[in-house]
């Protein structure tokens, strides 16, 4: 267990006071409308604000928020790599850092990366390689950080969504974007795009269980998949296809706002 | 992770191979490599379990301790796993070089067993709130020799089979204090049923196919690799797309399915074997590490 | 609506058969598709087909690459080798730090075994030099000053730290004090002089 020495800690083992709140937490019914009116068993995500170029001193940023879910992330380079022992020279690296502030959640979090972190961080990392173009950028790394500001649920989509467009943004030549999409099974109904509580929050049926998926929406890849709990293989298939048409429905709001940033940035270059 | 270098020439000859359905080793694309599994290998364990799959060897180790349940499920004790990459494996994991690759493979076996099925954490519970028993699952990774996930998940499944948690009563004295008291009989123990323990299935994507079960060699060849957690009536317990590389939709359809099928045949065995070394007791051959 | 289209990565663009890839595009299963965000440039050059690019505000952020003329600045010598820091790819600064190495074999084209180092450069010079390699894992970006074109440009002398004038391939002067410093001077062309 890594000690941080630089701040003052609370005790040992503290707990939140929610713990000892002693009426029975809201368990979000498993049928009917869900709790913030968005229709179960629909594509329906939540609308996203997305805006590039926050952060000024980052060759490129983006920040996003769907519902209470919000992003920062911003890049780096590229630089000059910093660990010369990897294999290949020819491409260049990507690297990646997922954290969450510590107030993001319900429960404070530590500032020291955790593993659950470090699992977040690796899952952005396999899902962005894919669409970006390493090999033009040799002997140098890529850096991409993002800071969970407020965790509403569905981190991880739309970490992978903000980050492929904080790399657009920073004239990283990539192959296509990446969007993220997240659905959560339980029983035989799923919500997509979920919330924390429902999220956290389970019914007591027996297949259950959530699944992100990274899709590359101009090449029809899958980047990165990832799922958790109990699902039928045929739940599981459907549930992909659930998440890639989510992140179709996402595809325009992404377009848009990197097209508002190029002309916001320059007006159009003269004809010629 | 321990990886080899491939040359083109033998990249095509293994693509090649793999179209028709025929790899290398003699193998078809479904296939397994030679897999041994022993239990009761180390005695100062509860349950332990080695597993070696083709030049792949993985050592688990369970001890079961008691501990305070989770806040947030009291009625419940857990599990915790620990992966560690021995530089005997590989010199790359000298040092912590090899802490990256552990804590990516104990983060997938967390999301693995991340769900009320696969163990009866229930019955770990000694007393709500208060005492539970928490498992440790400690795996040593021998040899690499590809396919990690699937020897890993096959000797966790194996370990927990062997497994056997001393029996524990609560006593509660006049004051209502409770003492938890261990049963002095040392051969009453419980237990734990590992029939819902899910396996790690791994498919690798090499060309326009997918293999079972690679190679270093042919991980080599492959740019993206799947993995699937099945249990033997065939639920994904989990999936996860490993390596750099992306894969189309269809192609993930094709290989949950082979995965699922690939699993589900992979269980049956696997038990059988594990009731028939139990049932060897005392007279079974111990095989050990050189075997 | 301005008439110059925008695109992001992934967008398609043309077929190949209407257009030649220029910059920030890349070609897939017959098509162009972008690579960037940016705008949408076609330029007709002669009869041949258009070349097709997308171009962003700021020049993309080049790496120096073998063959190509850097300007930097030299860190510190040794015997063996100078060390440098690249600040220019052509006529582009770069926003990072890249590390280069002017080795003792590269730093004339003749007579090579007669280099000294502290007779070509010092820390503190401004260097015109070649890529001739990326490097491996082990070194920086190895560089050249081996043709008449590459070498000091700039250089302050010791005793006043003032600006010093080329009088020869291997001498610069100092304008106050007129003590003549040994350096491997570049005969500045002019098309490099706007760098």
């Amino acid at each position: 267990m890594p000690t941080d020495t630089k701040r003052v800690r609370g005790p040992e083992v503290s707990q939140s006071p929610s713990l000892f709140d002693c009426r029975p937490s809201v368990v979000p019914p498993s049928h009917g409308a869900r709790a913030d009116g968005r229709q179960r068993d629909q594509v329906d995500v939540r609308p996203v604000f997305v805006r590039c170029g926050l952060v000024s001193q980052a060759k490129g940023s983006a920040y996003i928020e769907a519902g209470d879910t919000k992003l920062l992330c911003s890049v780096y380079g590229p630089r000059e790599t910093e660990r010369k022992d990897e294999t290949d020279m020819k491409c260049g690296r990507l690297t990646t850092d997922m954290r969450f502030a510590p107030f993001s959640c319900p429960e404070r979090g530590s500032w020291i990366q955790g593993s659950q972190d470090k699992n977040f961080s690796l899952m952005l990392q396999e899902s962005l390689q894919p669409a970006l173009c390493l090999h033009k950028y040799p002997r140098s790394q890529i850096e991409v950080n993002v800071m969970v500001l407020e965790n509403s649920g569905s981190v991880q989509a739309h970490a992978i969504t903000c980050a492929s467009l904080a790399l657009a943004d920073a004239g990283i030549e990539m192959y296509d974007l990446v969007l993220g999409c997240s659905i959560r099974q339980d029983g035989s109904s799923y919500v997509v795009d979920p919330t924390y509580s429902e999220e956290s929050n389970w019914s007591s049926s027996e297949h259950q269980g959530g699944l992100t998926v990274a899709f590359l929406p101009s090449l029809n890849q899958v980047s990165g998949l990832q799922s958790d709990g109990e699902m039928a293989e045929e739940t599981l298939t459907a549930g992909i296809r659930t998440c890639i048409e989510g992140c179709y429905k996402l595809y325009p709001v992404i377009q848009q706002a990197l097209v508002k940033a190029v002309r916001r940035a320059q007006p159009p270059p003269p004809e010629s | 992770m321990a990886t080899v270098k491939v040359s083109e020439a033998e990249k095509v000859y293994i693509l090649h191979g793999i179209r028709d359905d025929l790899r290398v080793d003699g193998r078809s694309c479904e296939d397994y490599r030679h897999m041994e599994v022993e239990t009761d290998v180390v005695s100062n364990t509860d349950g332990s379990a080695r597993v070696s799959l083709g030049h792949t060897a993985v050592l688990v180790g369970i001890k079961a301790e008691i501990g305070k349940p989770r806040p947030l499920v009291p009625d419940e004790g857990y599990l915790e796993f620990f992966v560690d990459c021995s530089a005997n494996a590989t010199p790359e994991f000298e040092g912590r070089g090899g802490e990256e690759l552990g804590i990516e493979l104990s983060n997938t076996l967390y999301r693995v067993f991340n769900n009320k099925n696969s163990i009866d954490l229930k019955g770990l519970c000694i007393s709500a709130g208060e005492h539970c028993w928490v498992l440790y699952v400690d795996v040593l990774l021998l040899q690499c020799d590809g396919n990690l996930y699937d020897a890993i998940s096959v000797a966790i499944k194996a370990a927990l089979f062997n497994t056997k948690i001393p029996r524990v009563h609560m006593s509660s004295d006049d004051e209502g204090g409770k003492e938890v008291e261990l049963s002095d009989d040392p051969f009453d123990c419980v237990r734990l049923s590992v029939e819902n323990v899910p396996c790690i299935v791994t498919l690798c994507k090499v060309g326009h196919r997918h293999v079972v079960d690679a190679t270093l060699q042919e991980k080599a060849c492959s740019v993206a690799s799947l993995i699937i957690a099945v249990t033997h009536r065939g639920t994904v317990t989990c999936v996860k797309k490993v390596g750099g590389g992306s894969l189309d939709p269809e192609s993930i359809f094709e290989m949950t399915e082979a995965g699922k099928r690939v699993g589900k045949a992979l269980h049956a065995p696997l038990m059988k074997l594990l009731q028939q070394e139990e049932s060897l007791g005392k007279k079974r051959e111990k095989v050990g590490f050189l075997g | 609506m301005s008439p110059t289209r925008l695109c992001v990565p992934g967008d398609k663009l043309c077929s190949v058969e209407d257009c030649i890839l220029g910059t920030g595009v890349y070609l897939r299963h017959g098509y162009i598709y972008s690579s960037l965000a940016g705008y949408v440039l076609k330029k007709n050059e002669g009869e041949q087909l258009p070349v097709i690019s997308v171009v962003r505000e700021t020049e993309v952020q080049l790496l120096p690459d073998v063959g190509a003329i850097v300007t930097c600045k030299v860190t510190s010598i040794n015997s063996r080798f100078a060390k440098v820091h690249i600040l220019y790819v052509g006529s582009t600064p770069l926003k990072d730090l890249f590390r280069g190495t002017i080795r003792k074999e590269d730093v004339r084209a003749t007579e090579k075994d007669k280099v000294e180092m502290h007779r070509s450069f010092r820390p503190g010079d401004i260097v015109l030099a070649k890529v001739i390699s990326l490097g491996d894992v082990q070194s920086n970006y190895l560089l050249t000053t081996a043709e008449n074109e590459l070498g000091v440009v700039v250089a302050h002398s010791d005793a006043a730290r003032a600006q010093m004038v080329p009088i020869s391939w291997c001498e610069m002067q100092c304008p106050q004090t007129h003590t003549k410093e040994f350096r491997k001077v570049a005969r500045v062309q002019p098309e490099y002089l706007e760098a």
